[in-house]
């Protein structure tokens, strides 16, 4: 690390940003992985007690967003500084919103668990651990000031990103062959896009490090994997085409 | 071009004073180390550093103040528009016509609103009294005081606030239309309302001037310079856009300091 501020407060303060959000990260993180084991495991008790911990997070955001406008207000803080209470207001509010999609998982859990089971459950577990890395590691890479880390977790968004865009397809084929698993599996469908969205913002966070330390945002385009969206209809070309609408291709 | 220099970014402002390679000694001590940078025309440019750093002894090399105290001297070139105001055949009068001064503390001439203005302008032209009156309204105007002294233009300088007597000697430098504006910590010695006009006028003198502003409030500088140059014991540590300056410098000692990690 580098020289400590002049005025010790000052640290002290922004340590305390940090190590709220390293808080809220390891909170959204397990909130996630009980949301997932609630699906795996038709735990609709502990399905409950994610939706109702949810505000935990809330809290913690509300608090770093007191700190932060309070260091805004008194510190008037510039380059390094700026760059810190910068990405503590925009990491707290992602991962505010990774609570809220975990906390969406475990209602739809208990919406699951009043049908019978249907078998492309068993891909969340795998998705929820790929998202809860994803979201272990950039936190990670936020509290070391690591971009490489950040990179990293970036880069591996395309891999949650190609589950999703298979769940999606194998869920269609059992929607297509009984109507009965229709309910289910639009369930499910929701429950992995929500994962998806929690990698996309632990995406958004790696950016911010990525800026926290470097100064600027990652240069390369963003690994953009689901195509999910567009299994049914293709987005239109050109203004021209979009008269005639997307076609078809599922 | 210098290494602090190098990597600005490309602007399109010419380069209204360039300081190139300057020296500067009081008696044997070197207060300023080969000190390279452009000030580009009708942008603000703001010093900045620690106390000693060698800030204001630049700024006063700029209009060759220094000349009037002995055993200080300036080696190396400052073009203005292409001419070393360096060279001992310089025109010191003119000179500074050129490029006015507003220092830290205000010095209004203990003379009415009206004279204080009057004073210079009458050193350079000779105007009839009505073309005399225009341009000292329009002095004011540009120092944003107009409205504040209008009714009293006969009242002494020294009658005015603190601010207000500032920006009397903004008007007053504005008046013999200089080209560059130095103005050393012009609002050290002000409340925070008068401050904000003080900033309020140097926004909009920046149309038709290039200002130079040292200032030891970095948040300043942040507000209304194009332009910063970190200085430390002496030499230039880095110079850059502010904006970049304020979020990204590329210097470890630049951003020790701002963010007030210093010593």
């Amino acid at each position: 690390m580098t020289a400590q501020h002049i005025v010790k407060s000052y640290d002290e303060e922004l340590k305390r940003l940090t190590n709220a959000i390293a808080e809220m990260g390891g909170t959204a993180e397990s909130q996630l992985d009980q949301a997932i084991q609630a699906v795996a495991r038709r735990d609709s008790e502990l399905a409950g007690r994610v939706v109702r911990n949810d505000s935990a997070i809330d809290q913690l955001e509300e608090a770093v967003q007191s700190q932060t406008m309070r260091l805004l207000a008194l510190r008037q803080p510039v380059a390094r500084d700026l760059r810190d209470i910068m990405a503590a207001i925009k990491i707290a509010s992602d991962i505010e919103r990774i609570g809220d999609l975990a906390a969406n998982i475990a209602k739809r859990a208990i919406a699951l668990n009043q049908s019978a089971p249907v078998r492309p459950v068993a891909a969340v577990p795998r998705m929820g651990k790929l998202a809860q890395q994803a979201i272990k590691d950039v936190i990670d890479a936020y509290l070391e000031h690591d971009p490489k880390k950040a990179i990293a977790v970036w880069q591996r968004d395309d891999d949650l990103d190609d589950l999703t865009s298979s769940l999606f397809r194998e869920l269609l084929t059992y929607m297509m062959e009984d109507p009965r698993s229709i309910s289910p599996c639009a369930h499910l469908l929701f429950i992995a896009k929500n994962i998806e969205r929690i990698g996309d913002h632990a995406t958004n966070i790696a950016e911010t490090v990525h800026f926290l330390v470097m100064g600027q945002r990652p240069t390369m385009a963003r690994p953009k994997g689901d195509t999910s969206s567009y299994e049914v209809v293709e987005p239109p070309e050109e203004t021209g085409a979009a008269a005639g609408g997307g076609g078809a291709r599922a | 071009m210098d290494a602090a220099v190098a990597q600005t970014k490309a602007t399109n402002a010419p380069i209204k004073v360039d300081i190139r390679g300057v020296n500067f000694y009081y008696g044997q001590s070197r207060a300023l180390k080969d000190v390279t940078m452009p000030l580009y025309k009708n942008h603000v440019t703001a010093f900045i550093g620690p106390s000693g750093c060698g800030k204001s002894t630049l700024l006063r090399a700029l209009n060759r103040i220094y000349d009037m105290y002995p055993n200080q001297r300036a080696e190396g070139e400052i073009l203005v528009d292409g001419e070393n105001i360096l060279d001992q055949k310089q025109d010191l009068n003119l000179l500074r016509s050129k490029l006015g001064m507003v220092f830290q503390k205000p010095t209004p001439f203990p003379m009415t609103i009206y004279e204080n203005i009057a004073f210079g302008i009458r050193l350079y032209e000779r105007l009839p009294r009505a073309e005399m009156d225009s341009r000292i309204e329009a002095a004011l105007t540009q120092a944003a005081l107009w409205t504040e002294v209008k009714d009293k233009l006969q009242a002494s300088g020294l009658s005015l606030s603190g601010g207000q007597q500032q920006r009397l000697c903004i008007a007053r430098t504005v008046a013999i239309k200089p080209e560059v504006i130095l103005l050393d910590e012009p609002c050290s010695a002000l409340d925070p309302i008068s401050t904000a006009k003080i900033e309020e006028t140097i926004e909009e003198l920046k149309t038709e001037y290039t200002i130079v502003i040292v200032t030891h409030n970095m948040q300043q500088a942040a507000r209304i310079s194009d332009y910063t140059a970190f200085m430390l014991l002496g030499e230039l540590i880095e110079f850059g856009d502010t904006a970049m300056m304020t979020t990204k410098p590329r210097v470890q000692k630049t951003e020790d300091y701002i963010t007030g990690r210093f010593g």
